[in-house]
């Protein structure tokens, strides 16, 4: 006899609120539906009573994972519909951040799958590993969270001595090829736990819309840092990593191996920053009337930004779709026909966040 | 963002464009292209863009005085971006969720914050809709004061 369990808005795999309710055949998943907006903040709208340097601020507090991603993006909007030209050393240090934003998101993710997984040895040496990296942006930015980096036509801050934050990605990177790719790739436990579970095909992926890693570990060859190049990634030979299966073992292929990809790109944004102006003009921004878009690769796939101005001293409209907003609905098509005691794994793979979906 | 070398829009794609019933003028702005179509056939748009590869990225609503609200459709591709900009009749416009699953929680979005009514979407409810609020708050919001600095 069917029945319907509510998974949420507490939930048993995340921190952040919201609702699945799964309706089951014995042990199999038939119907599933999901609830959004416990976390609705209105920060499209706080933003148009913002000027518009403290709502760069505000747009930080999308979330609190990837907050860079939302200021840089939100300014690169701005910047194109006002005509700034952003310096070459801003743009590498935008690129830096970014990267090493990634890696901590990255590795959060990691360490909570593994921990879903019940394998907490590896969720300790993952986020042993992340605290390295978030060691690294607080050295850069003063802060672990919310880095207050961006500005419109450049960048706050200057990085600090290239060589030891060089010295400790490349460490990393051992690391991670000694301990992390082969758990996740290799270790039977992982690949026992994770192959074939959640499965995504290619043309389920392009249906439902999907981006970044629950894409591209459904073959789908996307990623905004190629596809709409923007920063140095043209300069830096980005390559963009795929993987067929769709499963959740996938999702964890591709985000491992984009790890070392994202180590790479650091490295070589480090050695190659040229030197020069950190911002495009001083003192507080003169936005004219007009609207452009934007977008960037978050680390859970493309953002995207709309921002009006009607010449005032305020934004007359931003518009913010995150990447989770368009991945979680997808739950759906990976959750049907599943067992249910793997609901929870499935949607760890996602990597939703719920402070972005919501705003 | 910009159109990715060599992959600027060609004639092709832009005769394509045109042909959708209710375009207007194509702006190429250098990263995107921008159509004017006020009475734009959106559901011949969806059809027209999914034989052009694109995909529906989002829709932006824009409250405007006359109580209508614009809508801004945007699709991308590798290397492309282009933006409709239509607008509702009497608070109306066709859904694109039938045909276009991502179309279904952005017009749910869009219903909750302006209070268009999608025609034909299979399950309009609420999607960030705050207790206590209606649908259309983005148009006549509270006024939201700006922090102080005070305690």
């Amino acid at each position: 006899m069917p029945y319907t369990i509510p998974l949420g808005p507490y939930h048993p795999a995340l921190e952040e609120p919201y609702k699945v309710s799964v309706r089951c055949v014995a042990e199999t998943v038939q119907q599933v539906s999901v609830n959004v907006g416990f976390s609705f903040r209105g920060i499209e709208l706080l933003v148009q009573s913002r000027e518009w340097v403290p709502a760069v601020t505000l747009v930080e507090r999308v979330c609190g994972i990837c907050s860079n991603v939302h200021a840089m993006t939100f300014c690169h909007a701005v910047e194109r519909l006002a005509g700034i030209e952003v310096p070459a050393r801003a743009r590498y240090i935008r690129t830096i951040i970014s990267e090493l934003e990634r890696i901590h998101s990255h590795l959060l993710w990691a360490g909570l799958a593994a921990e879903y997984m019940g394998f907490q040895t590896l969720f300790m040496e993952v986020f042993a590993l992340r605290e390295q990296v978030m060691d690294l942006l607080e050295t850069i930015s003063g802060n672990r969270v919310n880095y207050g980096m961006n500005r419109i036509g450049g960048v706050n801050r200057d990085l600090p001595d290239a060589q030891p934050i060089i010295a400790t990605l490349a460490a990393m990177a051992e690391t991670l090829k000694r301990v992390l790719v082969p758990a996740f790739l290799e270790n039977a436990t992982t690949r026992a736990r994770m192959g074939g579970v959640g499965p995504l095909t290619r043309e389920q992926a392009i249906d439902w819309g999907v981006v970044g890693p629950v894409a591209r570990a459904s073959g789908v060859e996307a990623d905004v840092r190629c596809d709409h190049p923007y920063l140095v990634y043209q300069e830096l030979g980005f390559k963009i990593v795929t993987q067929q299966d769709g499963d959740v073992r996938a999702r964890v292929v591709v985000r491992a191996l984009e790890l070392l990809e994202s180590i790479r790109l650091a490295i070589e944004a480090l050695r190659r920053i040229p030197s020069g102006p950190l911002r495009a003009f001083e003192g507080m921004p003169r936005i004219p009337q007009g609207e452009a878009i934007a977008l960037s690769e978050a680390p859970r796939g493309e953002v995207f930004y709309y921002v009006a101005a009607d010449g005032a001293d305020k934004p007359a409209r931003v518009k913010i779709r995150t990447p989770s907003f368009v991945n979680i609905p997808a739950l759906e098509a990976m959750t049907i026909g599943q067992q249910f005691g793997n609901i929870s794994l499935i949607q760890a793979s996602v990597d939703p966040c719920l402070s972005c979906t919501d705003r | 963002m910009n159109h990715a070398e060599g992959s600027e829009p060609d004639a092709d794609v832009r005769a394509r464009l045109a042909a959708i019933p209710g375009v207007g003028q194509l702006e190429d702005r250098g990263d995107a292209l921008w159509i004017a179509a006020p009475e734009l056939d959106v559901e011949a748009m969806a059809r027209a863009m999914t034989a052009l590869d694109c995909r529906l990225a989002t829709m932006t609503g824009l409250a405007r005085d006359d109580g209508e609200t614009t809508i801004i459709y945007h699709y991308l591709r590798r290397g492309l971006a282009v933006n409709f900009k239509t607008a509702t009749r009497g608070g109306a416009i066709a859904s694109l969720a039938p045909a276009v699953r991502p179309a279904s929680w952005i017009e749910r979005e869009i219903h909750d914050f302006f209070g268009v009514k999608f025609v034909g979407h299979p399950n309009l409810a609420p999607l960030l809709l705050p207790p206590g609020l209606k649908e259309g708050f983005f148009r006549s919001p509270e006024p939201d004061p700006a922090p102080s600095g005070e305690p």
